[in-house]
């Protein structure tokens, strides 16, 4: 499968009277951008504002953040099951507005252990989407929409502002591109090359899924066993995250550090990268045997891979989904790295862990627990009420683990906790 | 607990974690959303269900620890 | 910088294993590898005094020998305390290691200590004190020597301490978030990469142990035993009158269920963030199940079910904390003379 990305590098974001490109220069028309959104009519009223890079600027609680991608006609549909019908991603042309970001304001959730999106001082700093301009909408429920409705209609409006942004490039050439091709194991000609494959949470069943809650090729992945994906399906819109994500947007789906190395590795002939596996950390001890058996035994006997990376979604528990895949893959003899994410709140490395098996002995660690930063009251804020607003604006302590970009789950962080 | 003598039966959702910290009697529970129960099952079966695994609880203390 | 240095009767220059008992002994200068520590040091410290004694005394005297180690150090106005280096000994690491405790926390002045990572001075005090890995061999002493007296340059002005690899320490446990060059990504994929191949790797994690409690008896007679249940699910009477925390929670409730044949859902709440909470909010017996044990209790399966359940939020809960609220919690159980405990876990 080979997947081309039409790069349109983008140097400033206004609104305007219409949606164009002119160079790299992004006007976006909010009154028709308002009608789109408003077809769902779950929704009575959205805010539409764009944000600078480095603006002192404070937005939250965040539902997702997107990059503005667009399909090519022929190319296959834009998020398949949530927007498009079903049909196969990861192919053909998909143009990409890069250096903007859509960012989606959650104005049902509340502030504690919210997402929150700094846009300057050393928090902003730390964290990759201060650098992006930003279409911040927040989307406001019609009365009498229950909360997961409204978590729906948010995924709705997520992905329509994301394709009908880049849909202005789509007959703009592109300043670059990118190309990402793999014929997955059975590719030929690759002997002696190192097989690696990727296993990423999507999901974790501590929290059941809505069942309008759509994560994968637009399902809420309640009953799923792993699932075999082709990496640039992860890169092209068949996953997006849960309604609630701890540490994961959506950016770094389409963006996922995790895969883009692989890829890299694999493009420079150091690798190969055979496939990779979407998994959901489980609710109970057999299902959790169960799909950990799955994931290990795919990964063995139909990718062959010499080699895992495994990654986690939620909080603690899924650490017992991600170490006993990998515990199961190193005794199949596949050799792996695990990512956990930060549990200690005690700042111990004793209770860091919540696993120990010493053939999961190559283990990446993601800190934030004791990064945190005293920010000052906040020159802009965007929330979802006048009251969200005040209350974020105040100076606070942010902590690395709530603020977006900073302790990823998805391996974009800078962060590490080193053991003193 | 189990320090000051008082033997525990560990009835958990997450075995690999009550392995790891030392629990010597555990029993594997129904669900992390519901250890003791079964939302999807009618009350009765539930029920049944619940007294199954507080009766296996009680076996594990009436025995040596062995762990699932 | 006044430096005070204790030494084993052997480092001491008295003499071997037939020496240990030997007495603790006050010197008015260096002693032994005290002289070479004087010199590592540099012009601005002096060991202005010795304290040498032998390990068996310091093994069974160590009330007696760290109050006069405590008044030695004061007299002396230290600036700095300095024990061993210790390498394997362990009765010389264990005292050594006690000792810099309390001269750290009853004179408040930076102590530094070295020994091998096996010493069991190590394991007891290894979260507080920062101990220089000396390695076993005493051939070592200068380097062993020079790293110590970084260190006690380093605390006494202040500075930051680096990592164990840059000083030189035993790692104490203790997490410091760092930003580095690479991504998370990047560094899974390379540690993956020379894992493939057979190569060296740093783990960013070592593998923790937790020491074994050897299981007590099982019950001889469960229905004559008294049954407690105790939770991690975090459920509390409705409006949580003990104000247990949902996550990382540092107190425990006991809430009486006499004569209960179980829990309604409209008397209890749940205080924990870790799971969805609705079905024990629906049905609490989902979690503490007093209406299958009040049925045993009536049956004579179990003798008696504990008049409470006893509940704390287990979420993202730190072991040292877990471990208080064990002790507490094992005590009051013992006292109300519960035979067994059924827990239940998310």
């Amino acid at each position: 499968m080979r997947l081309t990305l039409a790069i349109h590098q983008i140097g400033s974001l206004s609104l305007g009277a219409a949606t164009l490109l002119d160079g790299n220069k992004l006007v976006v028309d909010p009154e028709e951008l308002r009608l789109l959104i408003l077809e769902d009519t779950r929704l009575r009223s959205v805010d539409i504002e764009t944000v600078s890079p480095g603006e002192d600027c404070r937005i939250g609680v965040v539902f997702d953040i997107l990059e503005p991608r667009a399909k090519e006609a022929g190319s296959g549909p834009n998020f398949p099951g949530i927007l498009d019908p079903i049909g196969v991603v990861g192919q053909g042309v998909t143009h990409v507005l890069r250096g903007v970001a859509v960012t989606v304001v959650d104005g049902g959730a509340g502030l504690e252990n919210g997402k929150i999106l700094e846009m300057t001082g050393p928090a902003g700093e730390a964290s990759p989407y201060t650098s992006l301009h930003h279409l911040v909408i927040t989307p406001h429920s019609a009365e009498n929409v229950v909360r997961h409705s409204e978590q729906a209609s948010l995924r709705l409006a997520s992905v329509k502002t994301s394709v009908y942004l880049a849909q202005c490039a789509l007959e703009i050439t592109p300043h670059s591109a990118e190309i990402f091709e793999s014929d997955g194991p059975v590719v030929q000609g690759r002997e002696g090359l190192p097989r690696f494959a990727y296993i990423g949470q999507v999901h974790s069943r501590q929290r059941v899924a809505e069942i309008d809650e759509k994560i994968l090729y637009g399902d809420n992945t309640a009953g799923m066993v792993p699932v075999s994906l082709h990496p640039n399906e992860w890169l092209d819109g068949a996953v997006v995250t849960c309604n609630r994500a701890m540490g994961a947007e959506t950016y770094f789906y389409q963006n996922h550090p995790v895969i883009l190395e692989l890829y890299r590795r694999h493009q420079d002939d150091e690798i190969t990268l055979v496939g990779t596996l979407a998994t959901m950390a489980a609710s109970d001890n057999e299902e959790r045997d169960r799909n950990c058996m799955l994931a290990a035994e795919h990964a063995k006997w139909n990718l062959a891979a010499d080699g895992v990376i495994l990654t986690k979604y939620g909080g603690g528990a899924p650490h017992a989904d991600l170490s006993l895949t990998a515990r199961r893959c190193e005794e199949l003899g596949i050799r792996t790295t695990v990512q956990v994410s930060d549990m200690s709140w005690d700042r111990r490395a004793e209770s860091a862990l919540l696993f120990n098996y010493p053939v999961v002995d190559a283990i990446v660690y993601v800190g934030g627990r004791d990064t945190d930063w005293d920010v000052p009251a906040a020159g802009r804020v965007i929330a979802g009420s006048g009251e969200l607003a005040e209350e974020l604006g105040a100076p606070r302590r942010l902590i690395a683990t709530n603020v977006c970009g900073v302790s990823s789950q998805q391996g974009i962080s800078r962060l590490r906790a080193m053991v003193h | 607990m189990e320090k000051a003598g008082i033997p525990v039966c560990h009835v958990t959702s997450v075995v690999p974690v009550a392995k790891m910290v030392g629990s010597n009697r555990i029993v594997q529970g129904q669900g992390i959303v519901h250890v003791m129960g079964d939302a999807d099952l009618p009350a009765e079966e539930e029920k049944e269900l619940r007294r199954k695994t507080v009766l296996q609880a009680i076996e594990a203390l009436k025995n040596e620890a062995a762990t699932p | 910088m006044r430096v005070v240095h204790y030494l084993n009767q052997f480092f001491g220059g008295i003499g071997g294993e037939e020496h240990a008992d030997t007495e603790p002994q006050v010197h008015d200068e260096p002693v032994g590898p005290g002289r070479l520590l004087g010199q590592v040091l540099g012009e601005d410290a002096q060991v202005v005094r010795t304290i040498v004694c032998g390990d068996n005394y310091a093994t069974e005297n160590m009330e007696a020998l760290t109050a006069l180690v405590l008044e030695q150090t004061k007299d002396a106005q230290a600036d700095i305390f300095v024990a061993g280096p210790c390498f394997e000994a362990g009765r010389y690491g264990v005292a050594a290691a006690g000792l810099c405790v309390a001269v750290s926390s009853e004179l408040d002045i930076p102590v530094v200590t070295g020994m091998a990572q096996e010493n069991p001075g190590v394991d007891l005090h290894r979260q507080t004190l920062y101990i220089v890995d000396s390695g076993k061999a005493a051939s070592a002493m200068r380097e062993v020597l020079t790293k110590m007296s970084n260190m006690a340059h380093k605390l006494a002005s202040g500075q930051d301490m680096g990592s164990p690899a840059e000083e030189g320490y035993i790692a104490r446990g203790i997490l410091k978030d760092t930003f580095v060059e690479q991504t998370a990504a990047q560094r899974l994929v390379a540690m993956l990469d020379a894992k493939v191949k057979g190569e060296e790797f740093e783990s960013e994690l070592p593998a923790p142990s937790f020491p074994e409690i050897p299981a007590p008896a099982p019950v001889a007679d469960m229905s004559k035993a008294r049954v407690a249940i105790i939770t991690d699910g975090g459920l509390v009477p409705k409006g949580n009158p003990d104000n247990i925390s949902a996550w990382a929670a540092t107190n425990w409730g006991s809430y009486d269920i006499s004569g209960k044949d179980g829990l309604q859902g409209d008397d209890y709440e749940v205080s924990h963030r870790g799971y969805d909470t609705r079905y024990v909010e629906q049905d609490p017996d989902r979690l503490v199940p007093v209406d299958v044990l009040r049925e045993l209790e009536e049956s004579n399966v179990i003798g008696e079910l504990h008049s409470q359940f006893i509940s704390t939020s287990g979420l993202v809960n730190p072991i040292a904390n877990s471990r208080r609220l064990g002790r507490e919690i094992a005590a009051q159980l013992k006292e109300s003379e519960v035979d067994a405990v059924i827990l239940t876990s998310t």
